[in-house]
């Protein structure tokens, strides 16, 4: 009993402590969302540089802590004015998501640029207090509690006092609260936009010296994380409402601590995830709220830009995919037909984010969660119980598409951003249920020892064997989707994407049709998962990950979105585009959030327009 | 208060707006001088308030100009509008309504920086608005419908403007609050205060305005003294029907 | 039997009254315009009747059934279509998809009994188009140019163009197709000439008396005064969430509380009420209150 109480006071300090920090994150994503209605995925990205920003001042300059703190605030507030002035003040007057999209695209570029100046690897992370731990009542407390707690209150003693009296805090807080009053009081919003970001990133950036400092260890990785951790803290306390994103983030901490003591820390990430899906479904307000309502949303629920698609004619396709294949015949170089055979897979998981997200306008940033279904599901299907690939391939799109519409159900009354946080934690959701569900999926281990694909008795091993079948299955996924999006029922889909409200006027049930949209969806990203599972071999919960989802979104994007066409264009483009030149293999994800924010802000129609 | 040598302290000239494929006005011109009380008057939707957006630079026009002290504005920031001496009361009010009393009052004053002459104005606002001295810590959200109206008005006098626009004061008051919005504009405009104000409201517009202008589906369809315009028997067909 | 009967309706937001127990009816082949200032909760009024909102309290009956606890996109399938206030167009659909999107509820695919297989077919016949399928569209496709056929030349060159390209009088045109696409028993129609210049009205005025003549039930919210007065048989005059007149257009037209709820209410006047004679001199005692001190 003595030694339960004595874990539960630890694991209760400890979940403050933690929970201090991610109120730190919370915070500065509440006031953004507040001042500008905007949800920040770079969040994360800033925390991280805040991390490595303090990590360089200790390890390379051997700077004083507190000198260490001020660094890091500085040069956090600068990358969040440069995002805000270049990323997104451009975007004023676009559609919510386009911004949104942006910031998607700065963490990709800030995420590599730290690696690539840094390295993949973590560094040890010095810690400049003395190595002690107290023992207060039975309850053990270190320096470093000392420490967060300490900066965490003066920061929100700060804060508080700089919204409550000083000019600057009163035009921000009349901005947040009405942005055209505050205008007509002489306020210059877009100097306090940009002033927000500036404090929303020093908070960031010293919650990640905290982290670095509290774990010892500083890797390019803690920026998703990170970004996640705030997101549930601030649905938590209620988008956009200040002091419910401090408690939001102390909530979540010691809900995380305790979690962590019942369950084992390999559980330790997917309690974000899944308070973050429960609170926006089933409270969108938030838990302090005092009176819940259905948070505002705008009525346009994707990145759909006027202007109608370049015409491709017919005639053209038929030409186009017989280059496609004879290409392994006139170049038979299997390192270029490797890098297509992936483009061909991932041009199907483009096709089925142009779907939800393009056709039918549900932004979907959880389309890697089909996949790992699919693939977890075939190599079960035939390494359990024997089945032949060609069997479980089907049966594994089946399966995706059943249970990733499941998954995804609870969120259909979710619109725009809403919707792209939602699946984008429901494909984590996935990846950690994989991780812990040890018994079917071998956990961290991964499965290995998958056979290639095969069909009918054709073994695909050589490269151009599989090739082949990726591009007869992209072209049968083409197909399908092209019949499907021509007929009545496509143009079902298009309404519900153009106004839910008008659609449901006219009798268009919205659930069965969002239904129908990601079943669609789910059994061809599962049937591309199932397919590179096996071509790889060996899959584990770490093959599909969101990058992997956000990346198939930018070939949408990119592309032109619901532009059956323009996705795979995308696919190829991205896919090859950093192998061709051979120099910006290792700055891929800088071109992939380059491209995104480059299309977003100037071709935002994509290369072939939307349709 | 300059203008006093005739030219018109604002002026609207040859004024086109227009939300993507619907115009709002055509041809708009009108004009307020310093220490007057304009209404512009209209029925749902004929613009009105799209013309306090013009003037305040919250909505760009596709032609024409905005004279403010002779100064074109057309195209200015609205913050820098406001800096040059135009006071808002925005329809519904606009209330910061999560900021108390005191708060949203000095955001009145927030373009200002004479931090003497804004205490002093502050302790007026007190002494000419007893309701919201009794208030000062309240948030803005908690005050009657009445009080949030007297609080924009406190509020736009904080910038010490040389024209308060005001978007339908009297809009969704209590009978009692309307005549006190009503006797309160008359008072302010007895110390100086120019006032142009967009109101549905006709008859009681009118009674303390000095002239008024009738906008019909964006079109200034009559003009003239307030009394002229009470008295025409037309007006009623200008809110209730359109002139054939 | 009455075929929209709306009984004792309210709606608040936010505790304030935007329906406030609204009673009326209207029969088969009626044609009845709601007119009232802005905020009087004509618009939400349609809302509730469309099943876009629910009512606080109260009933609507629709040919004898109630509506209240409906699904949103049953109230089509009985055969009641609008357009909305401030245009509601599917922006990136075709002109000729807006129309067809209107006949949703009649298409064979949703008529199935359950989700199931109403998901089902959708996707059958997504996939491999059978003969009867194309036929329907075909045919829906035929009735949907005949419906645009009615705007003359506005709107048949445009079949194809994407409904942002058009200009607003199209646009409000295309809705009103959409909803004539559904058949409807009974059509609400919210501000139907919004935005039309006076040529653009008449030729509005004339389609609609087409429509009347042709025994279509309209409901109609509209502000041009002249317009209701040409083509109403009934008027509802609505202010503040409430139903303050109801009756002949002429009779509605000279209602001395109907031009009150328009033109604000009279205080210094002929023909005022002693109370409010009373209200209008509360000024000046209250400018006391004010003049303290100098502003």
């Amino acid at each position: 009993m003595e030694s339960f109480l004595r874990t539960f006071s630890d694991q209760t300090i400890n979940g403050l402590v933690i929970g201090n920090i991610y109120a730190f994150i919370a915070v500065g994503l509440a006031l953004i969302f507040g001042v500008g209605n905007l949800i920040n995925f770079a969040h994360g990205s800033v925390f991280m540089v805040g991390a490595y920003v303090g990590w360089v001042c200790m390890t390379w300059w051997n700077l004083p802590l507190a000198v260490a703190f001020v660094v890091v605030a500085l040069v956090c507030a600068l990358v969040g004015m440069a995002i805000e002035r270049f990323a997104l003040y451009p975007l004023r007057g676009a559609p919510p998501i386009a911004p949104l999209l942006a910031t998607i695209g700065v963490s990709f570029m800030i995420d590599q640029a730290v690696q690539l100046l840094f390295s993949r690897n973590p560094h040890a992370f010095p810690n400049p207090l003395i190595e002690h731990r107290f023992q207060v009542g039975g309850v053990t407390v270190g320096a470093i509690d000392l420490l967060i707690a300490g900066v965490g209150v003066v920061a929100a003693l700060t804060l508080y006092a700089f919204l409550r009296f000083t000019r600057w805090g009163w035009a921000l807080r009349a901005t947040a609260q009405d942005r055209e009053a505050a205008l007509q009081m002489g306020v210059n919003v877009n100097a306090v936009n940009r002033m927000t970001f500036a404090i929303a990133a020093a908070l960031g950036g010293i919650a990640g010296l905290l982290v670095g400092m509290y774990f010892n260890t500083v890797y390019p990785t803690m920026s998703f994380q990170a970004t996640f951790k705030g997101f549930a803290a601030v649905v938590l306390g209620g988008l956009g409402n200040v002091p419910g994103a401090v408690l939001g983030g102390l909530l979540l901490g010691l809900i995380e601590s305790y979690g962590v003591a019942i369950f084992g820390a390999t559980y330790r990430n997917l309690f974000a995830f899944v308070i973050l899906i429960a609170v926006l479904v089933w409270r969108p307000d938030g838990l302090f709220s005092l009176k819940p309502r259905v948070a505002q949303e705008p009525l346009t629920g994707t990145f759909i830009a006027k202007g109608r698609p370049v015409p491709t004619p017919k005639w053209l396709i038929a030409p186009l995919i017989g280059v496609a294949f004879v290409l392994p015949i006139l170049v038979p170089n299997p390192y270029l037909l490797q890098i297509l055979t992936n483009a061909w897979l991932l041009g199907m998981v483009a096709l089925s984010v142009t779907l939800v997200t393009g056709t039918a306008g549900q932004t979907s940033l959880g389309q890697a969660g089909f996949m790992a279904i699919g693939a977890y599901a075939s190599a079960l299907l035939v390494l359990r119980l024997g089945w032949p690939f060609e069997l479980s391939m089907m049966a594994a799109a089946s399966i995706s598409a059943v249970l990733g519409t499941l998954l995804v159900f609870p969120a259909f009354r979710l619109r725009a951003a809403y919707i792209a946080i939602a699946t984008l934690a429901i494909g984590e959701i996935v990846n950690q249920i994989i991780l812990n569900w040890e018994g079917l999926t071998k956990g961290a281990m991964g499965i290995a020892g998958l056979p290639p694909p095969s069909f009918l008795g054709w073994q695909m091993i050589r490269p151009h064997e599989i090739y082949y079948f990726s591009l007869a299955l992209l072209c049968l996924a083409a197909l399908t989707q092209w019949r499907l999006v021509r007929s009545p029922l496509g143009r079902t889909w298009r309404s519900l994407r153009e106004d839910e409200i008008a659609a449901q006027a006219f009798g268009v049930n919205l659930n069965r049709y969002k239904t129908l949209a990601f079943g669609v969806a789910a059994w061809i990203a599962g049937l591309s998962g199932a397919v590179t599972g096996h071509m790889y071999t060996y899959i584990s919960h770490e093959t599909f990950t969101n990058t992997t989802s956000i990346l198939a979104l930018t070939m949408v994007i990119l592309g032109g979105m619901g532009n059956l066409l323009g996705a795979i264009v995308g696919a190829v483009t991205l896919t090859a585009l950093p192998e061709v030149f051979r120099g910006l293999a290792d700055y891929r994800y800088l071109v992939y959030g380059l491209t995104l924010l480059l299309v977003i802000r100037f071709r935002p129609q994509g290369l072939l327009g939307t349709d | 208060m300059s203008a006093s040598n005739g030219q018109p302290l604002l002026q609207l000239k040859n004024i086109d707006t227009a939300y993507g494929p619907i115009q709002v006005h055509f041809d708009l011109n009108l004009h307020v001088h310093a220490g007057e009380i304009v209404c512009l008057l209209g029925g749902n939707a004929s613009g009105k308030s799209t013309t306090m957006k013009v003037i305040l630079g919250l909505v760009q026009p596709l032609r024409g100009t905005v004279l403010f002290d002779g100064r074109a504005i057309t195209g200015l920031p609205t913050p820098q509008i406001v800096r040059l001496g135009i006071g808002s009361v925005p329809e519904a009010r606009r209330i910061f309504a999560q900021m108390t009393v005191r708060e949203n009052l000095l955001m009145g004053a927030y373009h200002r920086k004479d931090r003497r002459a804004i205490a002093d104005d502050y302790e007026r606002m007190l002494a000419l608005f007893p309701r919201l001295k009794e208030r000062l810590h309240q948030r803005g959200g908690t005050l009657s419908g009445g009080e949030q109206q007297m609080l924009a008005i406190a509020r736009a006098l904080m910038g010490r403007p040389r024209l308060i626009c005001m978007d339908e004061p009297t809009m969704g008051l209590s009978p009692l609050y309307v005549d006190r919005v009503l006797a309160l504009i008359q008072q302010i405009n007895a110390q100086g205060y120019t006032i142009f104000m967009v109101e549905q409201n006709a008859h009681l517009a009118l009674q303390i305005a000095h002239r008024g202008y009738v906008l019909q589906n964006g079109r200034i369809v009559m003009e003239g003294s307030a009394q002229a315009l009470l008295n025409d028997p037309e007006i009623q067909d200008a809110y209730l029907g359109e002139k054939q | 039997m009455a075929l929209l009967e709306i009984r004792r309706v309210s709606r608040a937001f936010d505790g304030v009254l935007a329906v406030n127990e609204v009673s009326f009816q209207m029969d088969e082949g009626e044609t009845v315009s709601i007119i009232g200032p802005n905020g009087a909760g004509k618009t939400t009024l349609f809302n509730l009747i469309t099943g876009l909102d629910r009512p606080n309290e109260g009933d609507i009956r629709f040919d004898g059934e109630s509506l209240i606890d409906l699904p949103p996109d049953a109230y089509a399938r009985r055969g009641i279509a609008r357009t909305f206030q401030h245009g509601r167009v599917f922006g990136n659909l075709s002109v000729l998809d807006n129309v067809l999107l209107g006949a949703h509820s009649r298409r064979r695919a949703t008529q199935a009994r359950s989700s199931f297989l109403h998901l089902a077919r959708e996707l059958f016949y997504g996939l491999f188009w059978p003969s009867s399928v194309r036929q329907e569209e075909q045919a829906l496709r035929a009735e949907a140019e005949m419906i645009l056929a009615q705007f003359g030349e506005r709107l048949l060159p445009r079949l194809h163009q994407p409904a942002y390209s058009l200009s607003y009088a199209n646009r409000r045109r295309v809705e009103i197709a959409r909803a004539l696409m559904l058949k409807p028993r009974l059509l609400l129609l919210d501000e139907p000439t919004a935005g039309m210049n006076p040529a653009e009205t008449a030729e509005m005025l004339e389609f609609l008396h087409t429509l009347k003549a042709r025994g279509q039930t309209i409901l109609l919210i509209e502000h041009k005064l002249s317009l209701v007065m040409k083509l109403s048989d009934r008027v509802v005059v609505m202010d503040e969430g409430r139903v303050i007149a109801e009756g002949a257009p002429e009779v509605v037209r000279s209602d001395p509380r109907v031009i009150e709820a328009y033109l604000g209410h009279h205080r210094t006047g002929e023909g005022v009420a002693a109370d409010e004679v009373a209200a209008s001199q509360a000024p000046r005692a209250v400018v006391a209150d004010f003049s303290e001190g100098a502003i």
